[in-house]
Parts: structure tokens; C-alpha cells; sequence
């Protein structure tokens, strides 16, 4: 049988591959501390091939969930050509995974069968789910110990208004129009951060608002994805199934609740829905308008999960700070494709989308776009759930071998 | 003065509410006798518990951060007996169960003790399943029960109930590194004794019979008959999708189930179903040979955690209520929330009625001639450059920096 050990020069790995084919009680527990060695070191033999032996080295066995994450680590270690991060190793295995769920399990064949507790497993079995809940625990501590740029001298994170009212009043130009941008958040933001850049951004008292938004199912895609990286919550599908379920939009996604309130400040003649981001910087006498950030569902995902956990070590704004502004920028652009509306929810988005239409149409407001585009395209072949759980775990341990401990361009 | 800390760490069920609750409201009591029970409020360890765990807990983690370094800190700084408690303690895994026990103190110069007090299954089974109702849960006591009869226990429901309910696999995580007179396992008497038994066994364990404490306490987790429970069932399985967590703790847990329903005692009481009497058997036979060998201090009797078989003749389902009981129930609920309902109302009468003061008070300010003057040199002075940068450099130095005048 072939041992595959990755060991880092000058360090010891402390085990020894005799092949036993019928392990005793206490031969169980020295090959699981062989193995717990062996992974310490690199190792990305699974447990059910591992041989060799090793000594006690520690007050209890890592859990199973703790074991198999970090030979997944290694795998990915090997594969990306990386050392192995000693530790990052020692903090795998002294985890626990954080919440309610299951608890640590022991190693099957890796010593005496309990007779209480839960049942010993073989780490390869447990699902992707059961090793993600250790990785989001390791990551949301990474993201707690992280530093934002600026976070020295900036209070904790401002709402896009504060931000942008800032950013803007310090470059603005006088020439520039007096309008508001209002609508999807995962939209707005980063439309009004860029504009600021060029002097362009918001004014106090604006004449025009423009109420930024795409098709429904876009939208309730972009909602999902916005809140994953603030205040967290059910994975896509249960969030998806539960807003049908009561035949609710996400406030994200509602473009009629903020026109309404904006035609009643300035009057409807005044309020313009932007569903063609291309017409946008033409309006506005820019050259462009920045779009939103791409994230994958993976990586939507994981965001979830990480801030799940994060909610439990800093205080809910911080934990907003660094989930949008440490950790988005790490993942953007990964994660798969986006998150999708399955086809058994389609009839409902479709029917709110044919009501947000009408509701909008009804305002008079001005339209860049069109407001039939509120309908998307169905899309076709895409199944549609939740981002695969092995998926969101892959992109776990790249960011676990890559950590966000310390923000690019931190103090 | 010798460093000793007792740490309680379960379980759920077992009078830990009200020696909890004796414990915070006597804090300066126990101080003068050199005993610390840490904490500024009375949910002090249990925030402590799901900062160790790292517990979400319907949004109070975020209330969470930081407290169990909070604790230990208090019970290092402390020359003498500390006491922490919290039952879902019990959960904790081994790696949690150790960073607690390094952070009390060097083991050199603490003595640590833990402290887990078991009630039989008999009582706990139907206890957690109420519980769980009380939170939330929409779930049958059938199902309940088979996710605890499931040799898997894959799931949250029976994940929780053994993580806080086993007795020997709780030790094994709490107690693994301590020598076994350190580790003390206090039996609930059965039901029909005397009240104050269990006090004075967590009384002799936690050193504090020469303690004179105010023993009444108005916090109690208190429990329900088979109709208060189905009834709350339902409602769970009605509103829960509508009812955030942040307005169900007030209005079905303290209002509905403490306040309203659970003064409804001559209801049929939940019990065990007769047909789970040998499995529970058999384990409790299984956890109380094992305890025997583990040489542990017993405060109490350990024969205690088999229970007393429930008479077969008083089970009623939970599943299967006589409905007229639980609509006896329901309009017990109505009235409670219809009481609410009108207290509310009062309230934002009274509300009302002030602002309407106040902006009237407003509006006569806003009539006065220097207010108008005011405003209109403000207008004035916004309508240009050099005026909006006149009123920056005024309002910095006035120190505000609302826009209005």
C-alpha cells in the first residue's frame, strides 16, 4: 500500500507503516494517532487506507469531521502546490464545529467502541455539510482577526447613504446633477461608489431619482447573494421556498416600495426605473457606471455559512463590515455559477414579476429599458438549487490555505 | 485562600433554573462568604455557555460575544469558591470542554469541579419534547420520539437531546481529565418528595449550607399538560413562518406558555408512552453501572435516575389530545393575548397622545417670529455658494450639524 505523505523539510512525522490486517483495540488507537500524525504532516491517505501507527500526542483524538477536513485541506495543498501550513493544521484539529448539528465523532476502528455517545464513523462517509461546519467556524475566526483597509481610522461600516454621501461631498462636482440612486442595493452600491470616484456621486435634495433594478429573478438572486453576505440566513432554496410560500418579494428585490416613496418626495415625472444598466451612464453623463460584484452561489454560500458563524464572535455590524468588505472581495469572481430561480418557482416569480410591471407601469414613471424585461428569461437546462455542498467546501479550503487574517492594503 | 471552582454543567430539567436564579439574586450574600457567582445579569453564564460553543441562539450570540472570557476572567481574579452554571453546558465537545476548564485557572493552584445534575429519562423525555415546542419546534411527539430512538441520531433533535442528556458520554467530554471525586453527579429525587431535597443537595455541593440566601425566586421554567403543549404545537405550525423570533419569545414562550397556560394544572401531565418503558430501562440500567464504576461522588442516589414506571392508565397522547381540552386551552390563549392586545393599545394611546404634545409644542415654537426670521435667513443663505459655505463654518462652530435651522 502506498503512504502518500507530503512532509515540509526537518519536520518528523512520527509514524510507522506496518500493515495489520486485523487491528486490536489498542493497535486502533495508535494507527489513529498514526494517522492523526500523518496529517499533521500532509498526508491525503483517506482512513480507511491508512496503516501505519503513531503515539498519543494529545488529551483526546481529533473528531472524525476535524481529521477528514484536514486531509481535504492537504489534498488541496497538493494539488495547488502548497506546503503544508503547520497551523493551520494544529487549529483544524483543535476545532469544534461551531452551532447546533452534530457533535465530534470519533474514528471507526480508531480504538474502543463507546458504549455512549455517537457512533464512530468512517471520516470519508460524513457528508461535505458536516466538514463545512468546521471550515466556516476556522473562517469566520480568520475574518474576525482581519483588518479592513482603513479600519484604524474608519468606524465600522456605514450604510451606503452615509458612505456615499461622504465619499461624494468630498469629490464632488459642482456641475454635476442632483439625483439619488435607490433600488436593489447589490446594484446601488457599487453604482454610487463609482460614481463618487468621478465626482458624480449623490447629492443632498436631488432633483431625479433613479431606481436601479434588473429582471425579478435576477433580483431575488442578487437579494439572496446581498444578504448572505450580511445578515445570513437559510441556504437558497429553504430562503426561496419560504418567500413563495408566503407569496413575498424580498424588500431587496420590491423596485415599487422605493419608486412610490421617491415620486411622493419629488413627484413621479421625476422617478426613472433603470432595468437597461447599459442606458445608465448615458443619463447620468458618465462614461460608466460600475456593476455589481459577480459571486458565484458557491461562494454566496460559503458566506452564509462563514457569517453564521461570525455572528457568534463580533457584534452584527462588524460582522456586515467584514463579510462585505473583507471577505467579498476575496471571493468575488468565484463560487460556480450564480444561483438561479428553480422551474417550480418560476410560475410564482413570474406572476410577481407581472405585478411589479403593472404597479410600476401604473406609476408613470420614465423607463430605461424595458419594464417587460422585469420577466427575465427562463432559463433552460439549469436545475436550479442550491450550490453543490462539495463545491462550497472546495472554496472553503482554498481561502483556509489562503486566509483573509490580514485585508490587502491593511494597515 | 485555595482557588476551587464548581462548574456546573447540566442537565436541562434538573432545577437549574431556580438554583441559578438563587445563586444571581444572592451574589453579594454569597460574596461575603468568599463565594463568586460572576456575572452583572442573570443570563450572564448562559450567554457564556453559547460563546464557548459559539451557539447561535435566535440572535442573543450577538448579546454573546466575549462573555465566557468575561466569566473566567471573574473566576481567575477571584481569591476563593467560584460557581459557574449553565445546562446546555452539557453539549459542549471535548475541545470546548477543554479551553474551558485551561481558562479557570492553572491547575496548579485551582481546584476545578464539575457538577452535573441528572434527573431519570422517564421525566427528561417528555421534558425536552415539551422544550423543544416552547422553541419552536412543529414536530409530533412521535416523531420526537422515534429521532431519539434512531441509532444514527443524525438530525438536530436528537443531536441536542443526547448531546445534553447522556450522562456517561457527558462526563466522558467534561470529566475525562479529572480525578473522579472531583467530578460530583447530583440525582433529582423522584417525583411526590419533598421540594427542598434537591436544594439541599445543590446546597451541600456548592458549600452552601452556612451561606444564609434568599431561597424565593420569581424565575421558573415551568411546565405543561398534554392539551397547553398540542395547543402551542399548533400555533408553532401555524404562525412560525410569520412570527420572528425577536416577538415569539414574548408572546408564545413567556406569555402563552409561562404566564397563560402552564397555570392550567389539573390538565392530563405528558408522560412517557408505556410502550418505551423497557428501551428507557435498559439504558438508564446501562448509565447507572457505568457510573457505579466510575467511582464518581454521588450526591443523591444513583437508583434515582431509573425513575418510577408511569401508570399506563394516566397516558394520553399528546398526537391524539381530547380536543375539547386543548380548546379549553385556546381560549385560556385568546383572552391572555386579547388582554395583551388591549395593554398595547393603551400604550400607544398614551404614545400618541404625547407626540400630539409634543408636535403641538412644536408648532407653536415654529409660529414665534424669531423662528420664522430664522428659517428664512437660512433659505436665504442656502439658495448660494457663499452663503451654504457661511452656514458650514456656523454650524461648526456651534457644534450640530443638523441642516435645519
Amino acid at each position: 500500500m502506498t503512504l502518500q505523505i507530503t512532509a515540509p523539510p526537518g519536520r518528523r512525522v512520527r509514524w510507522w507503516g506496518t500493515p495489520a490486517a486485523d487491528w486490536t483495540v489498542m493497535d486502533g488507537v495508535r494507527r489513529a494517532w498514526g494517522w492523526v500524525a500523518a496529517l499533521r504532516s500532509g498526508s491525503t491517505t483517506p482512513w480507511s487506507a491508512w496503516t501505519g501507527e503513531g503515539e498519543e500526542n494529545g488529551p483526546w483524538l481529533p473528531g472524525a469531521q476535524q481529521l477528514e477536513l484536514l486531509r481535504r485541506i492537504n489534498l488541496e495543498s497538493l494539488r495547488s502546490g502548497r506546503g503544508t501550513d503547520a497551523r493551520l493544521a494544529e487549529r483544524v484539529l483543535a476545532a469544534s464545529a461551531p452551532g447546533r448539528g452534530t457533535p465530534d465523532l470519533l474514528l471507526a476502528g480508531g480504538g474502543t467502541e463507546p458504549r455512549f455517545g455517537p457512533r464512530p464513523v468512517d471520516p470519508a462517509d460524513l457528508p461535505a455539510a458536516e466538514l463545512l461546519r468546521v471550515a466556516a467556524g476556522l473562517l469566520a475566526e480568520d475574518l474576525a482577526a482581519s483588518r479592513r483597509p482603513g479600519s484604524a481610522l474608519e468606524p465600522d461600516r456605514r450604510s451606503w447613504r452615509e458612505s456615499s454621501s461622504r465619499v461624494g461631498n468630498r469629490a464632488r462636482r459642482p456641475w454635476a446633477p442632483r439625483y439619488a440612486l435607490v433600488g436593489h442595493p447589490w446594484l446601488v452600491e457599487p453604482a454610487v461608489e463609482s460614481l463618487a470616484r468621478v465626482g458624480r456621486g449623490p447629492r443632498p435634495d436631488p432633483r431625479r431619482a433613479y431606481v436601479l433594478g434588473a429582471d425579478l429573478p435576477a433580483m431575488i438572486g442578487l437579494a439572496w447573494t446581498a444578504r448572505a453576505f450580511d445578515e445570513g440566513g437559510a441556504g437558497w432554496s429553504e430562503w426561496l421556498a419560504g418567500l413563495a410560500r408566503a407569496d413575498r418579494l424580498p424588500p431587496r428585490a420590491d423596485l415599487v416600495t422605493p419608486a412610490r416613496n421617491w415620486a411622493a418626495r419629488i413627484g413621479a415625472e421625476r422617478v426613472t426605473v433603470v432595468l437597461d444598466p447599459a442606458a445608465l451612464p448615458g443619463e447620468l453623463g458618465v462614461r460608466r457606471v460600475a456593476g455589481p460584484p459577480v459571486v458565484g452561489g458557491a461562494a454566496a454560500d460559503l458566506a452564509r455559512r462563514v457569517g453564521a458563524s461570525l455572528g457568534v464572535l463580533v457584534r452584527p455590524r462588524r460582522r456586515s463590515t467584514l463579510l462585505r468588505e473583507v471577505l467579498l472581495p476575496r471571493l468575488a469572481g468565484t463560487g460556480g455559477p450564480p444561483v438561479v430561480v428553480p422551474e417550480e418557482r418560476w410560475g410564482w416569480v413570474a406572476e410577481r414579476a407581472d405585478r411589479m410591471r403593472d404597479a410600476l407601469s401604473a406609476g408613470g414613471y420614465a423607463v430605461l429599458g424595458d419594464l417587460d424585461q422585469l420577466l427575465g428569461q427562463r432559463a433552460t437546462g439549469t436545475v436550479g438549487g442550491d450550490p453543490p455542498e462539495d463545491d462550497v467546501l472546495a472554496l472553503a479550503t482554498r481561502l483556509l490555505l489562503d486566509p483573509v487574517r490580514v485585508a490587502e492594503g491593511a494597515p | 485562600m485555595s482557588k476551587k471552582v464548581l462548574l456546573h454543567v447540566g442537565t436541562p430539567k434538573t432545577g437549574t433554573s431556580y438554583l441559578q436564579d438563587v445563586l444571581f439574586h444572592n451574589q453579594r450574600v454569597l460574596e461575603e462568604s468568599g463565594i463568586l457567582y460572576p456575572g452583572r445579569r442573570f443570563d450572564a453564564h448562559f450567554l457564556g455557555a453559547l460563546d464557548l460553543m459559539r451557539l447561535p441562539w435566535g440572535g442573543l450570540e450577538h448579546e454573546a460575544v466575549g462573555a465566557w472570557d468575561d466569566l473566567a476572567h471573574a473566576v481567575r481574579a477571584h481569591d476563593g469558591t467560584s460557581i459557574i452554571s449553565h445546562e446546555i453546558l452539557a453539549t459542549a465537545s471535548r475541545s470546548q470542554a477543554g479551553r474551558a476548564l485551561a481558562s479557570l485557572g492553572d491547575p496548579a493552584t485551582t481546584e476545578v469541579h464539575l457538577v452535573l445534575s441528572a434527573r431519570d429519562l422517564i421525566r427528561q423525555i417528555p421534558a425536552e419534547w415539551q422544550e423543544n415546542v416552547k422553541h419552536r419546534a412543529a414536530l409530533s411527539y412521535e416523531q420526537f420520539l422515534e429521532r431519539l430512538q434512531d441509532p444514527a441520531r443524525e438530525g438536530r433533535i436528537p443531536s441536542w437531546f443526547w448531546g445534553v442528556q447522556e450522562v456517561p458520554d457527558i462526563l466522558d467530554r467534561w470529566g475525562g481529565g479529572l480525578p473522579p471525586e472531583r467530578v460530583h453527579v447530583v440525582t433529582v429525587p423522584p417525583p411526590g418528595g419533598a421540594p427542598e431535597v434537591l436544594w439541599k443537595r445543590f446546597s451541600a455541593i456548592f458549600g452552601l449550607d452556612d451561606v444564609e440566601l434568599d431561597l424565593h425566586t420569581e424565575r421558573a421554567n415551568p411546565s405543561l399538560g398534554v392539551p397547553e403543549t398540542t395547543l402551542v404545537r399548533r400555533i408553532n405550525i401555524a404562525a412560525n413562518k410569520d412570527v420572528p423570533p425577536v416577538h415569539y419569545r414574548p408572546l408564545v414562550r413567556e406569555l402563552l406558555a409561562h404566564r397563560t397556560l402552564s397555570h392550567r394544572t389539573g390538565s392530563p401531565r405528558l408522560s412517557l408512552p408505556p410502550d418505551l418503558l423497557p428501551w428507557v430501562t435498559e439504558l438508564q440500567d446501562a448509565w447507572i453501572d457505568e457510573l457505579k464504576v466510575r467511582g464518581y461522588d454521588v450526591v443523591g442516589d444513583l437508583d434515582e435516575l431509573r425513575g418510577i414506571a408511569p401508570d399506563p392508565e394516566k397516558w394520553t397522547d399528546p398526537d391524539r389530545p381530547r380536543e375539547k381540552q386543548v380548546a379549553e386551552a385556546a381560549v385560556d390563549a385568546i383572552k391572555a393575548l386579547l388582554l395583551e392586545a388591549a395593554r398595547q393599545r393603551e400604550e400607544i394611546d398614551g404614545l400618541h397622545r404625547e407626540l400630539a404634545e409634543s408636535r403641538a409644542a412644536l408648532d407653536r415654537a415654529h409660529l414665534m417670529p424669531v423662528y420664522r426670521l430664522r428659517k428664512k435667513i437660512v433659505r436665504v443663505l442656502e439658495s448660494s455658494g457663499g452663503g451654504q459655505l457661511l452656514l458650514r463654518v456656523y454650524r461648526r462652530v456651534r457644534g450640530r450639524s443638523s441642516r435645519s435651522a
